[in-house]
């Protein structure tokens, strides 16, 4: 996608997200003891930025920014070029949403271990470093927290039961 | 009164655990700026948890060791591998590189160490002797004044962190937005919840502008495949043995270069802008254009090394000195710093130095004291170092992603936390790459609390918002505010088009206006040397018809 499309899209996009937090300011709770309510400063913010977002378009509709010519190739490139932000993003999620039940400490093993694999490749003898790189690193960091700083770390649901 | 407060912080400093820990620190902090990816933000993060079970004193000294140690650390990657670690070390490539390569790898890094020192110790000695002073004059300060002081900061760093000021003013609302959600720190109404719980007491500090910043950065580093798959420096590599008899002397002998970019780095600092990053490149600029062979600028001359380094370090000692004067930061890493003050239940304002000033004085010692380390740990951290970068970049990414979420699981025991890392890491990403500076939007979250809390006081005092405008430093800020919207375009216009010749005359008459507004007699009279100098400015250029750079060359 060109730059001048995609600024566009994102002067649309953040026009609209400012309109729904301009309107989100009318459900904010009006107190009876404040001298200042409390949605005075978030619309003072919502305002400029509104005036900054129309700008913004106003700019990106008449081109005024360059456009990328440098990748190219539309969405599959745009995967293309950040594929590894994407593949650690995702895989961070999922370290997340494993994160009650896996706990921190083999959530974390897993995490590093999965990055090293799609950003290292797959081969058996790969699999074996990135596994021990994984297990001692995180072995480490887990302990130095858990046992020196005593911060209680997520146990997870299958340490609980083991 | 001074000396009795220094002594006081030296009592509480200079003890054998204290110690032990800046020089941990500090050895950190080398390591963490030297890698490139590795963020002074992250190393603080992470440091942040090993200070909990520390006195204050204790934990802001190592944290201190870990800044400094991290400023320096950058300039061992751009030397010796032309990859910049942090970006306050991007000029230093641009002749530390060149030099390396020309056989001299101990002489270019003892000369950025040396001048890194030089320029850490003179910013260390005017933070002690300007803080305090500022923090005077902040007392002076209502909620008027704070609040235009806020805005001024959020146009400068809008101004002045990218090519497009209107994306740069964007950020800086949307970072404000994103202070807003949640708990209102005043009334206790909740907003911008969108009946979503874990968000009702709103985003933490530290995990915003850890995933704005730091993650974002990380990713955009392994962005290229194979440079992912590579080590920084072939295996094999070895470290160098820093020359420091002949670098000092090389660093001496440009004392001229050292005390100019020394001064520019302060004064970056102290200004609410993007710090290091930009003070390396402006002190570079200003030292080829004041040097006798500007010609030889990127072929690996001392002078070249000296200015960024000795700016970049002196940036800290500036950018700490608004902070701790005003609770301002200066740039994204002192944002941090004042989020790692908070926790240790430390809130620099006005008051702070006098209020607390054992502690004070300790933050202006350890700082003053953590370039003496860093000078003495950077030959056994180039060791480290050489070591680290053997590693391939793919497998730091990966630790130290995992490291930085546990660290900031680890500062408040939430899970949400790593969800706000993981949310502002995406939307950091999505920024950089649409060409939105990261910088205001940074600062608007740090700074929005106390924006709001100052709107909330002046409004509760009066309702009149033509205080605004007839309180002194409020308009003094709006003026500044105002004119550095114009600045990045006076910049790149300069001496091109006519209204450049009266931009910087302009500014100090509206500026002189509000300082003839103030008590006293010094202000008034500075004023007035502003008015004439001024006007003897707009003279000589009307003497010469209003020339152009590019008709004095015809």
């Amino acid at each position: 996608m060109a730059r001048t499309n995609r600024d566009i899209v994102a002067a649309a996009f953040l026009l609209a997200l400012t309109c729904v937090f301009y309107a989100a300011t009318f459900t904010i709770r009006k107190t009876s003891f404040g001298t200042v309510g409390s949605e005075v400063w978030p619309r003072a913010i919502l305002i400029s930025q509104g005036v900054l977002c129309i700008l913004y378009l106003a700019n990106a509709l008449r081109g005024r920014y360059p456009t990328d010519h440098g990748r190219g190739g539309g969405i599959a490139g745009w995967f293309s070029t950040y594929r590894n932000a994407l593949i650690c993003f995702a895989i961070y999620g999922l370290f997340l949403f494993t994160l009650p039940y896996l706990g921190m400490l083999i959530g974390s093993t897993l995490f590093v271990f999965l990055v090293f694999n799609f950003l290292g490749g797959w081969g058996v003898r790969r699999m074996a470093v990135h596994g021990a790189i994984a297990a001692v690193a995180m072995g480490a960091m887990w302990a130095v927290f858990t046992f020196g700083l005593r911060v209680i770390l997520p146990e997870g649901e299958i340490l609980r039961i083991w | 009164m001074i000396i009795e407060n220094i002594l006081a912080a030296a009592d509480a400093l200079f003890t054998v655990p204290t110690m032990a820990l800046m020089v941990l620190g500090v050895a950190a902090g080398l390591i963490a700026g030297a890698i490139p990816g590795f963020t002074i933000t992250m190393a603080i993060v992470l440091t942040l948890p090993f200070t909990f079970g520390m006195s204050p004193i204790q934990g802001l000294a190592t944290m201190l060791g870990v800044f400094v140690g991290g400023l320096s650390g950058g300039l061992m990657a751009g030397i010796l591998t032309g990859i910049p670690g942090t970006p306050s070390s991007v000029a230093t490539t641009f002749d530390g590189f060149p030099m390396a390569r020309k056989g001299q790898p101990g002489l270019a890094l003892g000369i950025g160490v040396w001048a890194s020192f030089f320029g850490g110790v003179i910013s260390a000695v005017l933070l002690m002797t300007l803080a305090p002073q500022l923090a005077r004059i902040g007392l002076e300060f209502g909620p008027w004044d704070f609040l235009s002081l806020v805005l001024f900061a959020l146009t400068i760093t809008a101004s002045l962190s990218g090519d497009n000021l209107v994306k740069g003013l964007i950020a800086g609302t949307l970072g404000l937005l994103v202070a807003t959600v949640g708990s209102d720190e005043i009334n206790g109404v909740e907003r911008f919840s969108f009946g979503f719980e874990p968000v009702e007491q709103g985003f933490a500090f530290l995990p915003v502008l850890v995933g704005l910043f730091a993650f974002s950065q990380l990713l955009s580093d392994i962005q290229d495949r194979q440079a992912a798959q590579q080590p920084l420096m072939p295996p094999g590599a070895e470290a160098v043995r820093i020359e420091h008899a002949q670098a000092i002397r090389e660093v001496l002998k440009h004392w001229g270069h050292l005390i100019r970019s020394s001064l520019i780095g302060v004064f970056t600092g102290i200004l609410p802008a993007a710090g290091g990053s930009i003070s390396n490149i402006l002190a570079y600029d200003q030292a080829k254009k004041a040097s006798k062979t500007p010609e030889l600028f990127g072929t690996g001359t001392p002078e070249g090394i000296i200015a960024p380094e000795s700016a970049n370090n002196a940036t800290a000692g500036g950018a700490l000195i608004t902070m701790m004067a005003l609770g301002i930061p200066g740039d994204i890493v002192t944002a941090i710093m004042l989020g790692a003050l908070m926790i240790h239940d430390v809130i620099p304002s006005p008051t702070f130095i006098s209020d607390e000033p054992r502690l004070a004085y300790g933050i202006f010692l350890a700082f003053f004291l953590a370039n003496f380390i860093m000078v003495g740990m950077q030959a056994i951290c180039l060791r480290a170092f050489v070591l680290v970068t053997q590693v391939r970049m793919y497998i730091l990414t990966g630790v130290i992603l995992a490291y930085c979420g546990i660290g900031i699981f680890a500062l408040n025991n939430i899970v949400f936390d790593l969800w706000t890392l993981l949310i502002f890491g995406v939307l950091g990403l999505i920024m950089k790459t649409m060409g939105f500076p990261l910088a205001p939007m940074i600062l608007g979250v740090v700074l929005g609390h106390i924006a709001e809390l100052n709107l909330n006081r002046a409004l509760s005092t009066s309702d009149d918002l033509t205080l605004f405008l007839t309180r002194p430093w409020s308009l003094f800020f709006l003026i500044l505010g105002a004119f550095s919207i114009f600045f990045p375009h006076y910049q790149k216009l300069r001496g091109k088009v006519r209204w450049t010749l009266i931009y910087p005359s302009a500014m100090a008459i509206c500026l002189a206006v509000p300082l003839f507004m103030m008590q006293g007699a010094v202000r008034p009279t500075i004023a007035s040397g502003m008015i004439m100098f001024s006007l003897w400015i707009l003279w000589r250029h009307q003497q010469r018809g209003w020339e152009l750079v590019d008709e004095v060359r015809e």
